[in-house]
């Protein structure tokens, strides 16, 4: 699988990246509105670049292995290719925004502005590198430092583990992306005295030090939380249709044998779903 | 005029208010109407209409379930109620779905896109198919009343064989997407808040719905027999009051339980407003209807009645608001902004449900859902024909009432339709910046170079050329105070050690004004800009220079009259042609695209320019966002 590794201490922030995309993408220039969160990214922004003084960032579709937003999408317009990338089919959506609830780095983005809306987000190229169009992402050709750049995501690990052995004393000692909820495209190196965790969406229990059972682990993939209540949609459907079966049934022979009822057992539902019909009679 | 009447047209009001809403959110989009943003994607429509309104319909299928499957045959006098409060909230859900979907006309894809992974495919399908069972459940009803159309008469003959089958398969399918509902969000565990997000988020709610449509068919018992002037069906409403009791007991169990089990009970004593919504929750839906109907005494009054049974209604469907978005990260944390429902979503969610109410009072006039149809409530209007204190004639007394909804529902309409400001609309959420008034006339000298040699730069001139306000002033441009003059007259710059541009325009120095030299006809600025060949309008030096050109010079004409400096020279020699190959290529075919950058050389330059600019008053480790320069 294609993914792409960020080095942090090499970017220098000249948002070529940003520009690269928009180029491709054919992406109109963005007008701040309110709707829009505060990193950058936005319906006409697939690529953002942070920066905290120092150092510069930059935000994309993480491209997850197992992606969240793929396994929610109620009629699959999103999915992960065989290439990485996590494609959107627009003729499918309807549009229920519930890929954007679920993403853990919050990145799928809407067309709040247009009254026939889409989901809008990095999909690493994928229809040009299909189409030959393209050798790589159209951001890491435009970088002019190599901060960025394109590969297999076991090389780019191997890359990764090479750059942090080489400098230890610079490079932080984790591979943002390797673990996470079970791994993504679009890894990360960083500096020693720039953690990314920022990047990761907000966690509550993270936050508090409180590591609360039956949550799932930072490295678990997401589709794993609801896995079991769709496995249990079956038994619980079937289940529940024999216990009310079963149960009617016992209660109306109950109920015959006590004899507050006439013979006819079929008499008395009648009856008690009809309510007043026999006054009419 | 009473009750009823009086109800039916505050509904017609609120109707007619809504539907111009729904107009300006088709027209406009949901960016301009809702509240609703990339932080918080899902708002008031999916936590109250349709995860409230699937709750608040459980009703049915509890009541179903008592009736036939378990024998509790006192409970059938509201029956047909329930399974009509269960038949119109679903269609209530499926309109307000309606208008939360982004591209609600592709709602049916969902049947042929499958991808039952999904928590909200299983939703989908489990609402499709139990709207579906629950018209089949309450077709009997309307078809009853039409005994003499033979075909009619044969479909409520095959519906009424096949009545506890559907009553099964109707639980079956209740119990899937109620607990689905809580499904939904187990895969946001980095949204939700700990006290709400539960792995067995499912059974909660599952248990919650059964409680709440116990709840639901008390409330919707008294209201019809206060509304109608009825009797309270008493001796129903203790049989539900002591199921609810239970279904207190085990909710509450549930709750708290897992709360505890899990190891989230630290979250109970946070001093933070995600704490105070829970305990907020838990008081309305389980500590205030627990005391009412716990104490025999106060369950004889039907008022502490009506507390208890709307207040553990409020109370689940608050825990839905909760679940569905109030205790999302983006409301508790910094991160984002606070979502709260425009004054639109509020009007589409309070129409749906007054649509609801309304067909309600259709049936039940029309149809025999109770044991006795109620007489009609309007019968004292017909004293006289011309009613009300304005006199006005609305019609022979059959179609007064008719006449009056239907003016109201227009009249609402009309005038919130008028009040709605499209601008208004139009421009929500776009950043205003404040403008002052130019300072100076309007003859400015400009001073660009910061040589001492202003150039002299004429406003109303430019005004004139039709050139609008923001092509030079875009404040709003994040990193962009101002377009200097070279944006437009993009070769004023082009001048070397030959010509000094500057000296000859400026008033220190020759002093000419710009059309000594260039061309007058010939239009500046924007057109001038994308001219092709621009040298061929200005004037030759030896036009004002006579002795230019020595007799005894080698050289007979000048053919060029800018020379470049050397900064300028280098530029153009290589980045020059890179960046007019780019221009005719594609983005990466190029061998070297890189070198039309300029951060290939000046790696300094972004952090130079970013520190000056953004990061004057800059918070400590604080990401922000880098203005994209490219976009102009």
């Amino acid at each position: 699988m294609k993914a792409i590794l960020t080095d942090i201490t090499k970017c220098i922030g000249c948002a070529e990246c940003v520009n690269a995309c928009k180029v491709i993408n054919n992406l109109t220039p963005d007008k701040p509105r309110e709707w829009q969160k505060n990193d950058g990214l936005s319906s006409k922004n697939w690529t953002s670049v942070l920066s905290n003084q120092k150092y510069f960032v930059r935000k994309q579709c993480r491209h997850c292995i197992e992606p969240a937003c793929a396994s929610v999408c109620p009629v699959g317009a999103l999915h992960k290719t065989e290439m990485g990338a996590v494609v959107y089919d627009k003729d499918k959506c309807l549009g229920c925004r519930y890929c954007m609830m679920a993403c853990p780095y919050g990145i799928p983005r809407y067309d709040w502005e247009n009254s026939v809306p889409y989901i809008k987000k990095c999909i690493l190229c994928y229809d040009n590198i299909k189409s030959g169009k393209l050798k790589e992402p159209a951001c890491t050709s435009a970088c002019p430092t190599g901060a960025t750049i394109f590969g297999e995501r076991e090389g780019l690990i191997v890359e990764a583990r090479k750059r942090i052995a080489n400098e230890p004393h610079k490079y932080l000692n984790q591979i943002y992306g390797e673990k996470e909820v079970g791994g993504t495209n679009v890894i990360y190196i960083t500096s020693k005295d720039c953690p990314l965790d920022f990047l990761f969406y907000y966690n509550h229990r993270v936050d508090k030090g409180r590591n609360l059972a039956g949550n799932p682990e930072i490295n678990e993939p997401l589709p794993n939380t609801t896995k079991w209540a769709m496995g249990a949609v079956p038994f619980a459907f079937l289940g529940m249709g024999a216990i009310m079966t079963g149960t009617y049934w016992v209660i109306k022979r109950r109920q015959e044998r006590e004899g507050n009822i006439t013979d006819n057992g079929q008499q008395i539902t009648d009856n008690v779903k009809d309510g007043g019909s026999n006054e009419q009679d | 005029m009473n009750r009823i009447s009086k109800a039916k047209q505050i509904l017609w009001i609120i109707l007619g208010v809504a539907s111009a809403v729904a107009v300006t959110r088709f027209i406009y989009g949901l960016g301009v109407t809702t509240n609703l943003t990339d932080n918080s994607p899902w708002g008031f429509w999916i936590g109250f209409d349709v995860m409230g309104g699937v709750a608040l319909a459980g009703g049915g299928f509890v009541i179903a379930a008592f009736n036939y499957i378990f024998g509790k045959k006192e409970l059938h006098p509201i029956a047909r109620a329930a399974i009509l409060t269960a038949f119109l909230g679903y269609a209530a859900v499926a309109v307000g779905l309606l208008f939360d979907l982004g591209l609600p006309w592709n709602i049916w894809h969902m049947i042929i896109y499958w991808n039952p992974h999904s928590p909200l495919f299983e939703v989908g399908w489990c609402v499709m198919l139990y709207l579906s069972v629950l018209t089949l459940e309450f077709s009997p009803v309307v078809l009853e009343k039409y005994p003499k159309i033979p075909l009619l008469a044969k479909i409520h003959k095959i519906l009424y064989k096949i009545r506890i089958p559907l009553v099964i398969l109707g639980i079956m399918l209740s119990t899937l997407h109620q607990s689905s509902l809580g499904s939904l969000f187990l895969a946001m565990p980095y949204r939700l808040h700990p006290l709400w997000y539960s792995p067995i988020i499912p059974v909660i709610f599952f248990v919650s719905a059964v409680y709440l449509g116990l709840m639901m068919v008390m409330v919707e018992s008294m209201t019809s027999s206060w509304l109608y002037k009825r009797e309270p069906e008493t001796h129903i409403l203790m049989k539900l009051r002591k199921y609810a009791l239970w279904m207190i007991g085990i909710y509450a169990a549930l709750r708290f339980g897992d709360i505890i089990f899990r190891g989230a009970g630290l979250f109970l004593f946070d001093a933070a407003w995600g704490t105070y919504l829970f305990w907020m929750e838990i008081f309305i839906s389980l500590v205030i209807p627990l005391i009412i109907l716990a104490i025999p005494r106060l369950t004889k009054s039907i008022n502490f009645m009506y507390i208890a049974a709307l207040s553990g209604v409020i109370g689940i469907v608050f825990n839905r608001l909760n679940v569905g978005g109030l205790t999302h990260l983006n409301n508790l944390t910094d991160i984002g902004t606070f979502y709260f429902p425009s004054w639109m979503e509020l009007f589409i969610s309070a129409g749906v449900v007054s649509l609801a109410m309304l067909a309600f009072f259709f049936f039940i006039e029309n149809f025999k859902v109770w044991e006795h149809t109620p007489e009609d409530p309007d019968a004292p209007v017909k004293v006289k024909p011309k009613f009300n204190s304005f006199n006005i004639y609305l019609g022979p007394t059959k179609v007064v009432n008719r006449t009056k909804f239907s003016f109201m529902f227009v009249l609402a309409f009309a005038l919130s339709f008028a009040l709605i400001s499209g601008t208004e609309i139009e421009n929500k959420g776009i950043d205003s910046a404040q403008v002052s008034r130019a300072r100076g006339g309007d003859t400015l000298l400009i001073d660009g170079n910061r040589n001492n040699y202003g150039v002299t730069f004429k406003h109303v001139f430019h005004q004139q050329k039709g050139i609008t306000c923001g092509q030079c002033h875009h404040l709003n441009k994040p990193g962009d105070k101002a377009t200097g003059c070279y944006e437009c007259h993009s070769d004023m710059y082009n001048e070397g050690d030959a010509f000094r541009h500057d000296w000859h325009s400026s008033s220190e120095g020759a002093n000419l004004s710009c059309f000594k030299c260039h061309d007058r006809n010939i239009s500046k600025g924007k057109d001038y800009k994308y001219a092709t060949n621009k040298n061929s309008t200005v004037k030759k030096c030896e036009e004002c220079h006579k002795q230019l050109i020595p007799g005894d010079s080698k050289i007979k004409e000048i053919k060029s009259y800018i020379t470049v400096s050397y900064t300028d020279a280098l530029h153009k020699l290589c980045i020059g042609c890179h960046e007019d190959k780019l221009k005719t290529d594609s983005l990466i075919i190029v061998n070297n695209p890189n070198l039309a950058k300029c951060s290939k050389c000046h790696h300094e330059v972004q952090k130079f320019i970013y520190e000056r600019k953004l990061f004057e008053n800059f918070e400590n480790n604080k990401w922000v966002v880098l203005p994209n320069r490219f976009e102009k």
